[in-house]
């Protein structure tokens, strides 16, 4: 403490009033907010009308038990990660490997399996209800083919199926670019002494760029599950807000707006379950990190 | 100099959050009542199609020339109508006078955040002249909180070449109309084309004397109710005569209507203008809704004008509400068709009785339920769709759906 002299203390004053702008704003607009929540979730509250606010201690978290639109909600989004995360991770590597692998024409692919990426969720969305349309292409091609047709706007047992096939299709080739990086950072020498030992192309892939990519593994899927886990936009046009049919496009933070805008005085049940779903996420991240056995930054 | 340093961090660090400060303050005081000063009145809607959205601005422009010390600002907010308007007044920054849905109403008046207008009321605005079940809707214990500026009731809507080919009558009866339907489906096209939800069915589902809504709780699976909704099931699972929309790639009623995959549609009054503009050579006409039981029986839709209880303008705000649903200004409104007038002296003065389309609409109105039914409808709604449609697919027995969706909406209204 003998260092904090008059001079370091004035230093680091001004260091705190120049940043004073940044620091107000995240307060008001992140440590705040976070903080309103917490404080929400214990309340009975009606914003409408004169504010008011009734501390109920754990109701609103109780409710959640007793809530059967919200167990499916929360069903509905663990299905949705468990489906899309592996399939995204999966997707975007071997994306990445064939784009790696030096064939012609590479950069044009490139754009190409990237452009999904530029379109905002919600004309993406509209874009795939129009093609997943009863006489749309997709039904179109199905048919040409022979196989059967569906439903997929209107059937719940597809409906959640059609938003994950169209979301995997849309987020992959993001992570297919954090992979083609991190295989850039693998040294060529690895490749060429296996190859004078005799590897397939298999071999190489599985033993030297998997595991080589392991840490960027781990981001993708934690990317993957807070992404996925707060699925909303897509559920939200695809439903009209509704969560239908038969609550099968239901996910936690649709439901969340539910109570915050559609219900009058349910923004304490909202604010629970919210905090609910930032639990799950953070335990979700937790096991993830655990499995992947790897000392990272993130 | 150390001083000045801190003098000028202090100084931009101050700007920096006055700045961030003002864009929440809200705006100046009240400038009603200033001489020679204009006063502003907000008005928020919904957007329409360009022809409702130009006799709206008529109406204001004929509204402003009466009143020249009032500017009207109108505000299209254009998705997520109740959302943004439930933002805006907990945040202190609502419309003076805005559009509420009757279904959303009795919630929204609960709050106390719309201005009861009875004591605003004069003789010559004559409240009587209103359609009473219409008005009704927007009153809560003994108040009224706002006039409804129009409504539609729902009229069977029939395809004329595809009933003649199947050489069927326009039903009269439900169990006409059922049959009606079998002898129409054929050849991929339906004989009806439904809406499974609650706003569309309430009138069914109440034909046999059940209450969808009982003492402010679902009610909905209650044996007359399931009974009076068995058949739009049957309709769909046995006879294949009813189609959703969705399953044959239309997004509403109107749409499968004029692509002429149904025969026969329940719809309201904006399905005329949808089908001389998107479909114009579709012949059809239209009819009274089918008894059930031998009994008359529609759904009436409506939106009032409403103010807000906050607004800083209630004189200016009464004037323009006033007018709005007033008989000048409903007449103009109402004018081309868009919309049926709420007032009876407009309706006859404009003689929609007698036009052949949207005669069947407005003889609905003195025997419509309105869409509204207390605090908890939104609640009750949102359950029933979900189940209702599984049912309605096939998925499951329609007593049970619903007895589940009972259960979970009366289990949301308690926590509520």
């Amino acid at each position: 403490m003998k260092s904090l002299s008059r001079r370091a203390l004035r230093e680091s004053g001004q260091g705190y009033l120049f940043m004073s702008p940044a620091l107000f704003v995240l307060l008001l607009f992140i440590i705040g907010p976070i903080f309103y929540v917490i404080f929400l979730s214990f309340h009975k509250v009606q914003l409408l009308g004169g504010a008011s606010y009734d501390f109920v201690a754990f109701d609103n978290f109780a409710r959640i038990l007793d809530d059967t639109r919200a167990q499916i909600a929360l069903w509905n989004t663990f299905k949705y990660v468990v489906i899309v995360v592996p399939c995204q991770t999966i997707l975007a590597l071997i994306l990445a490997a064939t784009l790696n692998a030096g064939m012609k024409g590479q950069s044009v692919f490139r754009i190409i399996y990237f452009l999904p990426t530029l379109t905002s969720s919600a004309v993406l969305t509209l874009i795939f209800m129009w093609m997943y349309n009863k006489n749309g292409l997709i039904n179109n091609m199905l048919d040409a083919i022979g196989l059967p047709t569906y439903n997929f706007l209107g059937d719940p047992d597809i409906a959640l199926n059609a938003i994950m096939i169209m979301n995997i299709w849309s987020t992959a080739p993001f992570f297919m670019v954090i992979y083609l990086a991190a295989l850039q950072d693998i040294p060529d020498s690895l490749y060429e002494a296996a190859e004078l030992d005799g590897a397939s192309t298999i071999q190489k892939f599985m033993k030297i760029t998997v595991p080589h990519l392991r840490p960027v593994t781990s981001f993708v899927a934690i990317m993957g599950l807070i992404g996925t886990f707060q699925l909303f936009d897509q559920s939200y046009i695809f439903s009209g807000g509704s969560g239908g049919p038969d609550n099968s496009t239901l996910t936690v933070v649709l439901l969340v707006y539910q109570y915050a805008f559609k219900n009058l005085g349910t923004m304490g049940y909202a604010a629970a379950l919210v905090l609910m779903l930032a639990i799950v996420i953070l335990v979700a991240t937790l096991i993830q990190r655990k499995f992947s056995k790897e000392e990272s930054l993130y | 100099m150390k001083s000045r340093k801190w003098m000028a961090g202090l100084g931009v660090a101050s700007m920096l959050m006055a700045g961030v400060l003002s864009g929440c303050s809200s705006e100046g005081a009240s400038t009603e009542g200033k001489d020679g000063e204009k006063t502003q009145v907000t008005l928020a809607g919904w957007g329409g199609n360009p022809t409702e959205e130009k006799l709206l601005k008529q109406t204001i422009a004929d509204f402003e020339e009466k009143n020249p010390d009032i500017d009207v600002k109108l505000e299209v907010i254009t998705e997520q109508y109740m959302d943004v308007i439930k933002t805006r007044l907990i945040g202190g920054e609502g419309p003076d006078v805005f559009y509420l849905d009757a279904f959303e109403a009795p919630a929204l008046i609960e709050t106390g955040v719309i201005e009861p207008l009875d004591e605003y009321v004069t003789d010559e605005f004559d409240v009587d002249d209103f359609e009473k079940p219409l008005l009704e809707a927007f009153i809560s214990d003994d108040q009224t909180y706002g006039f409804p500026k129009d409504y539609s009731t729902l009229a069977l809507f029939y395809n004329k070449k595809m009933l003649d080919e199947a050489g069927v009558e326009v039903p009269q009866t439900w169990d006409d109309f059922q049959k009606a339907a079998k002898t129409l489906t054929k050849d991929g096209k339906y004989g009806f084309g439904v809406a499974p939800e609650l706003a569309r069915q309430f009138w069914v589902a109440q034909s046999l004397g059940g209450d969808v809504v009982k003492d402010g709780k679902a009610n909905f699976a209650s044996d007359d109710v399931v009974t009076a909704l068995k058949p739009v099931i049957d309709m769909h699972n046995e006879d294949q005569s009813a189609v959703e929309p969705k399953e044959v790639g239309a997004t509403w009623g109107g749409e499968v209507f004029g692509q002429e995959k149904a025969a026969m549609v329940i719809e309201g009054n904006w399905a005329i203008p949808f089908l001389a503009d998107t479909f114009p050579d579709v012949e059809y006409g239209t009819a009274e809704l089918p008894t059930i039981d031998g009994k008359k029986s529609t759904m009436a839709y409506s939106v009032a004008y409403v103010m807000n209880a906050a607004s800083e303008k209630k004189k200016a705000s009464w004037k323009l509400l006033s007018y709005l649903t007033g008989k000048e200004g409903m007449e103009t409104w109402t004018s081309k068709g868009y919309a049926l007038p709420t007032r009876k002296s407009v309706a006859e003065k404009l003689g929609y009785d007698q036009d052949e389309l949207r005669g069947p609409l407005v003889a609905g109105a003195s025997y419509a339920t309105v869409w509204s039914e207390g605090t908890n409808l939104p609640t009750i709604t949102n359950n029933f769709n979900n189940q209702f449609l599984s049912a309605f697919l096939g998925d499951r027995p329609l007593d049970d759906a619903l007895k589940e969706a009972q259960k979970q909406a009366n289990s949301e209204i308690d926590s509520n």
